[in-house]
């Protein structure tokens, strides 16, 4: 008895061990892998003169120069703030579409060509439409992002519908419960995680379109500095927004939203 | 057997069309055309052109379909259209197609050997989130006004997501297969066509087809930005002439041309190249 727990320990022990040793591993690999990308970089750099091609370090010194001086935040926060307001209005009004395409045949039928040929439109068109319509102002980046992101809340709030467990709902007819608390305890519920996915879904691209309207026509944000490094012809400037633009995105993707999603929806069960 | 999804920049839904509904108008088993698929998507346009009409005549900002379809019509009277898409399509192909070359690669490498999965999946991670126009301001930047700017606008911005698609396709070849047919011996040609090549086809079709419509936003952007020619000159052209009808009528180009090639071209070969993947996965799930 004893000696079967020792060694079942001792195997898990040996996987445990294993396994950070592959972890150690991979980790190594990407450093290496980034190595070689900041070296060719370097060597690159060292080809062309230092205004065409900057060198990382000038690139980071920038980078650095831009959170020092608080125009990292001030800007990012506004980008968060229009790409938050953009997906409240894309719940807003993509929620009641994804409701109707999930209850009715004919509705699905009705937004299918919108909804699957938005997300093939360029981004060019949004932001120049949101530009005409607004000018330069905070609604045109809000307007875009809602626009890009509508259609993936409500492709997920249909799949959510159509996938309600129909057997909750028919015992919470048998036990008589009313249809608003159907509404609100069976139904809600199911779909929440799939307004969710959407959203997370849509990040990338909403993100991506927020700032693209910003380059065409903000007074502020990350797409507003992106396109003044541009205008002032600043290559580090527009490398050293990039990378920001990125670890921004790949923090409010992976810590945020995961977070937050794991958060609300704690009650699930994990497998599904 | 899991099966990965394609990663992407669209809303896709899972099944093409609306399938059988338990909620749906069960009374209507009259045929009657306005309620039916065609009719919903038939109807559904036309209430998209009257939105567009009723805003084009709210706000004077606004150009509407009438003005579009006048500019549209104009602008092939000028002789404008063909020659700028001409141009702007050898750019856009041509990228493409080396974006295509290396994206494979990339995408074989990451998803055949562990070393290049390392080193590279970080760096294709940091591609896929680089916007367009950060490409667009870039290349300007590098290379002036001339073809060179959008054509590696379009490869610089597609390479990722050819390359991501790929490597999914690679990692997704089942292992039991694999092992399977190393343990008989199947000889290596056959373990290719038969194994390699039919998991993988469906992923380039998808990664390319995602290369090109984040590529045609990349192109278009770039000529926007820094180009004497091309379609996203001339619709900047009018924009700049504050005459938002002839740049309305662009967009209904832009977004045409895209759609058609999505639609008639590219879905078509990607469902064509999944078909014995789908086939196969509805026959284990029943």
């Amino acid at each position: 008895m004893t000696d079967v727990a020792a060694v079942s320990r001792q195997e898990r022990a040996d996987d445990r061990r294993a396994t950070a040793r592959t972890g150690v591993q991979r980790l190594a690999m990407a450093l290496f892998g980034w190595l070689v990308f900041l070296g060719i970089w370097t060597w690159g750099s060292s080809q062309f003169s230092g205004t065409v091609l900057p060198t990382p370090k000038t690139v980071a010194l920038e980078m650095w120069s831009i959170v020092a001086s608080g125009r990292f935040f001030s800007n990012f926060g506004w980008s968060l703030l229009k790409t938050v307001l953009g997906f409240v209005v894309a719940v807003l009004f993509g929620a009641p579409i994804g409701y109707l395409m999930g209850r009715s045949r004919y509705w699905r039928a009705f937004f299918h060509d919108g909804v699957t040929v938005s997300g093939t439109i360029p981004g060019l068109t949004y932001a120049v439409m949101a530009l005409i319509i607004f000018g330069i102002s905070m609604e045109g980046p809000v307007l875009a992002v809602a626009l890009v992101s509508m259609p993936y809340i409500a492709i997920n709030v249909a799949e959510g519908i159509r996938g309600v467990d129909q057997d909750l709902i028919k015992m919470s007819h048998a036990f008589g419960r009313s249809p608003r608390q159907i509404r609100r305890d069976v139904l809600v519920p199911s779909i929440v995680p799939f307004v969710f996915a959407g959203v997370r879904l849509a990040f990338a691209i909403a993100w991506k379109v927020e700032a693209l309207t910003e380059v065409f026509g903000g007074r502020n944000g990350v797409g507003f500095e992106i396109r003044r490094s541009y205008q002032l012809f600043s290559i580090p400037g527009v490398l050293a927004w990039m990378f920001l633009f990125i670890a921004f995105m790949l923090l409010v993707e992976r810590l945020l939203l995961l977070r937050l999603e794991n958060r609300v929806l704690g009650w699930r069960p994990t497998e599904r | 057997m899991s099966v990965e999804e394609p990663i992407g920049t669209r809303a896709t839904l899972p099944t093409a069309t609306p399938g059988p509904d338990t909620a749906g108008p069960t009374g209507a088993t009259q045929g009657r055309w306005l309620t039916s698929d065609v009719g919903a998507r038939v109807t559904s346009f036309a209430a998209g052109l009257l939105l567009w009409a009723v805003l084009g005549a709210v706000f004077d900002r606004i150009p509407g379909p009438v003005d579009a379809a006048v500019n549209l019509w104009q602008e092939f009277g000028r002789g404008e259209v063909f020659g700028n898409f001409a141009t702007t399509l050898v750019r856009f192909f041509a990228g493409v197609a080396i974006a295509a070359v290396i994206g494979i690669t990339a995408g074989l490498l990451v998803g055949w050997s562990k070393l290049w999965r390392a080193a590279l999946s970080d760096i294709v991670l940091v591609g896929l989130s680089i916007p367009a126009v950060i490409w667009a301001f870039l290349t300007v930047m590098w290379f002036g006004l001339g073809w060179q700017a959008p054509f590696t606008a379009t490869v610089l911005a597609a390479t990722p997501f050819v390359a991501v698609n790929v490597s999914k396709g690679v990692t997704g070849i089942s292992r039991d297969l694999r092992d399977m047919s190393r343990a008989y011996e199947v000889p290596l040609r056959r373990r290719i066509r038969d194994l390699a090549l039919p998991a993988v086809t469906g992923y380039i079709v998808t990664g390319v087809r995602f290369g090109m419509i984040i590529g045609w936003n990349a192109v278009l952007l770039s000529e926007w930005f820094g180009s004497s020619s091309g379609v996203g000159f001339r619709a900047r052209y009018w924009y700049d002439a504050n005459r938002f009808g002839g740049f309305a009528a662009w967009v209904v180009l832009f977004i045409a041309f895209i759609v058609a090639l999505d639609r008639l071209v590219l879905e078509r070969l990607s469902r064509r190249a999944f078909a014995w993947r789908d086939t196969e996965v509805r026959t284990d799930d029943v």
